[in-house]
């Protein structure tokens, strides 16, 4: 017992404030949107039981909630590269001895500071109206663009598109990880006569296997829950014809506009499983390409 | 071949180089410079809009506005019945006290799962990473009736007490990564000097990681900043508004909004975030420079 | 440490903090009483508001009213969330898409008992006070009326030589007028915006077919035929050119400010009677209100709506300090002063005397149509059911379809009253 105390009191002693903020304050909840997710609740009256009814009308009536599984599959699959590639390759980019790369760093993270504003949903409809910006830049280049945010079928890459502007954060932790690669790594490759991309996929990408595995599994992770961009810019609804229903816009108008916490609930809890489905592939695959400097266990 | 010629083909291989370079550097500039204005667009386009007429700012693309409308800035400052320096001195208070209950609880937290070795450790670090995973609107509700319960609501205690312990799990799985990479060699010898587990936390592994702790400074202040659904949902007296939920009070979908206003005050709450971004990413940069990690 | 509970622990946490003076200053009690006043505004409607409280205050120093304030698309979320906690402001501002979901889960107080002893208003519009009520009972006082209104543009009007009777105008000579305007500026101003998303449009479409979208008993009485035929005359508007692009169409609500008779990009658009200030103030030329036009058959399709309400809530303590405040906004002249017609037209006759010197032109405007409209209207139709908000958006889902020519009118109706069906029978 002594022996265990000892082992373990460091770990337990750092944990503390994680401990107490989760057993006292988060899991309660966490805990309470479970059961939720097993009655029928309105917010007005209390919550009655109901089962599986909810997950049973998920699964076997509700075609919106395959439409807005199947939205948030297409996003993830499109914007999570993309908004990776982009971060990553902007953060080579000023990583490397450029003068004034305090100020690319700054310009760069401006759009994500806008995050999902009023402002963003105004700007987004002028630059991608029929004769916005982008189809007139279009046209220069002789190519007839479509009307981006009012026809189904494109109306989705439009947040493709935000997602990618917005790149500021990935790139920052990319940065900051690019930052902890010993320079003269670089330096003894290049006396080597490496070249430059021998170099990228010998010293750069292992070294930072572990913040491009931290990116990737975020950025699944919130690319999953998108809310605030899909729920402004559609005005709210997933508009048009659903063709923006993220998951989470479809379950906050479900709790909040229907009155139907209870089927929120449950919607929730199956976006959680298939989340977590997610990043613990992530976790088993990160064994083969994640290596940790000097880490034996 | 002669000394000479080696020497010659030398000097060529190396001016060839430093062209090279040189035009690669350009080209590089080039391309950032081209990369900035994109990305300077949306910003441009703000400012913009917080000068121009009511009338320009939809359905205009024109950036230039017929006539400046400085005035959104002086009346938008007092628009609401409170004025802005409440909320900024509001904001203020929130922001600093989560940012640094963010550090604090979720290095802690993060050395624990990176450093140390204690019973449980992975079945802790799952359940951490589930509450990343959670559609936040469905706890909200449950939440609030806890902090009903404990008699917080309306004031700042259900946005800043959770902080300092640790609830914004984003960071320490961010400080875990950073953490694992640095060399073990560090502890253990500290160990073997009789160094406690708090002296290596605090002397040597924080010091090293200053750019995660950076970046985590950048992502913890401009979240805090931003968030509007906490404040919405705990906060009741508009005397203790912060910044974005004022900037809701703006708009009305059926009848007159402000918008000039608005987006003025919009342009005015970025200036905080900006600071913040260009005194703290220094850390990122610094971070090797001090570190000396090799 | 066994009956030291979880909750003891973060009470004890919870005054350590506190005590750290992290708590936002707790307003000085003076006053003994209280009560709390919820609404959604905007900053001009804040500013009279929170004057309202001031005012009240001072006639009543007994009790203390914290005013809670927040934009329209936020409110609701608040609102529900206060709800669950039980937790709800004693007084809350109501809207009529929202008063019946609330009212039906019984989250509102009726207000009859208080009629005529701390609820004065026997003198009021009985049309108007009676759009509060659901199933008999008073559960919401409007503070201000509305209707639909048809806003033009009347400079195009004259422009292209229409002068139509406003007050009794038919679909035919809505249309003639579309053509008419498109073609004076050559296809620039189209006559006007397409309504098909509109469903406060389709409903008064089936009003003036003879039914309601909803009967008595809270089913869909509206009928394929009433939807087809709504969305083939809006298709048909949409063919010869004379409305709004499809493309402004399909965005739901957008702002004031990019609706077509503000952009000029359409000559009519439909509003509200309490919007003509804010559309006036975003345009230069002068604008007009027309009422819906009408069917051969000449049965009228908009009605007279409250815009606003205030309600008790459920969760109300000291409901007599409310009703002092309640019956003081509707009737006490330094308090109806200061509100004026931010939120619609007040529905006593004495108020609205009071306020007529002082209005500007554009809300005499507003004033006028209203006066001139009351003896041709509707009368108010039953309380929609439980989920009716949930049908205005799955209406405006598929005729998204219709617009973009992804489906037939005919298909769009025939799957929108189906659904409309099944979102009631689930909302049960």
């Amino acid at each position: 017992m002594k022996r265990f105390i000892a082992r373990n009191a460091p770990g337990y002693i750092f944990l503390l404030p994680w401990f107490l903020g989760f057993f006292l304050l988060a899991l309660g909840p966490i805990l309470a949107s479970l059961y939720l997710s097993f009655t029928r609740y309105d917010m007005v009256n209390a919550p009655r039981w109901i089962g599986l009814g909810n997950y049973e009308y998920m699964f076997m009536r509700d075609r919106r909630f395959w439409k807005a599984l199947e939205v948030t599959f297409h996003y993830v699959v499109l914007a999570v590269p993309a908004r990776l590639v982009m971060a990553l390759a902007v953060a080579m980019l000023l990583d490397k001895g450029l003068r004034s790369i305090g100020l690319y760093r700054a310009i760069f993270y401006l759009p994500s500071l806008l995050g999902a504003s009023i402002a963003i949903a105004i700007l987004w409809r002028q630059l991608f109206d029929a004769n916005g910006v982008v189809n007139q830049a279009l046209a220069s280049l002789g190519i007839q663009g479509p009307e981006w945010l009012t026809n189904p079928d494109t109306s989705l890459y439009t947040l493709v598109v935000l997602a990618m502007w917005q790149f500021g954060s990935p790139m920052l932790i990319f940065l900051a990880g690019l930052r902890g690669i010993p320079r003269d790594l670089y330096e003894a490759a290049e006396i080597d006569g490496t070249p430059r991309w021998r170099q990228f996929t010998r010293i750069t990408l292992p070294l930072l296997a572990p913040v491009i595995f931290f990116n990737l599994v975020l950025q699944t992770i919130d690319a999953f829950k998108t809310f605030s961009s899909a729920f402004i810019i559609s005005n709210g609804t997933g508009a048009p014809a659903d063709s923006m229903l993220f998951y989470t816009v479809y379950l906050f108008n479900e709790a909040f506009k229907f009155f139907r916490m209870g089927y929120a609930s449950a919607l929730a809890w199956v976006l959680l499983i298939i989340i977590a489905i997610f990043t613990a592939a992530a976790f088993l695959t990160s064994k083969y390409w994640v290596h940790y400097e000097n880490e034996r266990d | 071949m002669s000394l000479d010629d080696a020497t010659r083909l030398a000097h060529d291989l190396k001016l060839r180089r430093l062209r090279r370079e040189r035009n690669g550097r350009l080209m590089k500039h080039a391309f950032l410079i081209g990369v900035s204005c994109i990305m300077l667009y949306p910003l441009l386009w703000l400012l913009s809009a917080s000068l121009k007429p009511e009338n320009e700012i939809f359905g205009n693309i024109e950036l230039w506005p017929s006539a400046f409308q400085f005035q959104n800035y002086t009346k938008g400052w007092h628009a609401l019945p409170e004025s802005f320096t409440i909320f900024y001195v509001n904001s203020t208070i929130v922001t600093v006290l989560s940012v640094i209950g963010n550090l604090l609880s979720c290095s802690f937290a993060a050395y624990a799962f990176a450093r140390l070795r204690f019973t449980g450790r992975n079945f802790f670090f799952a359940l951490m990473m589930m509450t990343l995973m959670i559609p936040y609107h469905v706890v909200l509700i449950p939440q609030y009736v806890q902090f009903l319960q404990l008699g917080w609501v309306d004031t700042y205690l259900p946005l800043v007490v959770p902080r300092f312990l640790a609830s914004d799990t984003f960071f320490i799985f961010l400080m875990v990564q950073f953490f694992r990479q640095l060399p073990r060699e560090l502890d253990e010898a500290a160990m073997i000097d009789g160094c406690s587990p708090f002296k290596i936390y605090w002397a040597i592994i924080l010091p090293l990681s200053l750019p995660a702790m950076g970046t985590a400074a950048i992502f913890s202040f401009i979240w805090v900043w931003e968030d509007f659904l906490a404040p919405l949902i705990y906060l009741n007296d508009i005397k203790s508004y912060t910044v974005p939920l004022a900037l809701r009070l703006f708009l009305d979908q059926e009848g007159q909004s402000a918008y000039g206003q608005m987006f003025a005050m919009s342009v005015l709450s970025l200036v905080p975030v900006v600071i913040f971004f260009v005194l703290f990413q220094k850390l990122i940069v610094r971070g090797i420079a001090t570190s000396g990690m090799k | 440490m066994a009956d030291f509970t979880r909750r003891d622990l973060l009470r004890t946490a919870g005054a350590a903090a506190a005590a750290l003076s992290l708590a936002h200053a707790v307003p000085a009690r003076a006053a003994d009483r209280a009560i709390r006043l919820f609404w959604w505004g905007n900053p001009d409607r804040d500013k009279r508001t929170f004057e309202v409280i001031r005012s009240f205050q001072e006639s009543h120093p007994g009790i203390q009213v914290s005013g809670e304030t927040i934009g329209w698309s936020d409110y609701w979320t608040k609102m529900a969330t206060q709800t669950a906690g039980r937790n709800m402001p004693d007084l809350v501002q109501m809207d009529y898409r929202y008063l019946f979901e609330y009212v039906r889960r019984g989250a509102l107080k009726p207000l009859d008992d208080h009629i005529g002893k701390s609820l004065m208003i026997g003198t009021f519009d009985k049309a108007a006070v009676d759009g509060g009520r659901v199933d008999g009972k008073l559960y919401a006082l409007n503070i201000g009326s509305n209707s639909q209104v048809m806003v033009y543009n009347a400079k195009a009007f004259e422009a292209a030589g229409v002068k139509p009777d406003i007050y009794a105008w038919t679909y035919d000579d809505y249309a003639r007028v579309c053509e008419a305007v498109t073609a004076k500026s050559g296809g620039r101003m189209k006559g006007s915006d397409d309504l098909s998303l509109n469903i406060d449009m389709l409903e008064a479409w089936i009003r003036q077919n003879g039914r309601e979208f909803y009967d008595a008993d809270g089913k869909v009485a509206a009928t394929v035929e009433d939807a087809a035929t709504f969305w083939q005359y809006w298709a048909g508007l949409r063919k010869a050119g004379v409305v709004r692009d499809k493309n402004k169409t399909v965005l739901v609500s957008p702002p004031l400010s990019e609706t077509g008779i503000v952009t000029g990009e359409a000559a009519i658009g439909q509003h509200w009677s309490n919007q003509l200030v804010g559309i006036q103030a975003l345009m230069k030329d002068p604008i007009g209100a027309a009422m819906v036009p009408f069917m051969q058959n000449g049965k009228p399709g908009q009605f007279i709506k409250p815009s606003q309400f205030l309600s008790l809530s459920r969760d109300a303590k000291d409901v007599e300090a409310a009703m002092l405040l309640l019956n003081g906004w509707v009737t006490d002249p330094k308090l109806t002063a200061i509100l004026g017609m931010e939120r619609g037209i007040p529905c006593s006759p004495q108020v609205r005397a009071a306020l007529k010197p002082s209005l500007k032109p554009v809300e005499a405007l507003s004033i006028d149509f209203f006066q001139a409209i009351q003896d041709k209207v509707a009368p108010l139709p039953p309380p929609p059911p439980k989920g009716a908000g949930e049908v205005r958006e799955a209406f405006t889902r598929i005729g998204t379809e219709v617009v973009l020519d992804r489906t037939s009118p005919r298909q769009a109706a025939d799957m929108f009253i189906d659904e409309a069906g099944s979102i009631l029978e689930r909302a049960l």
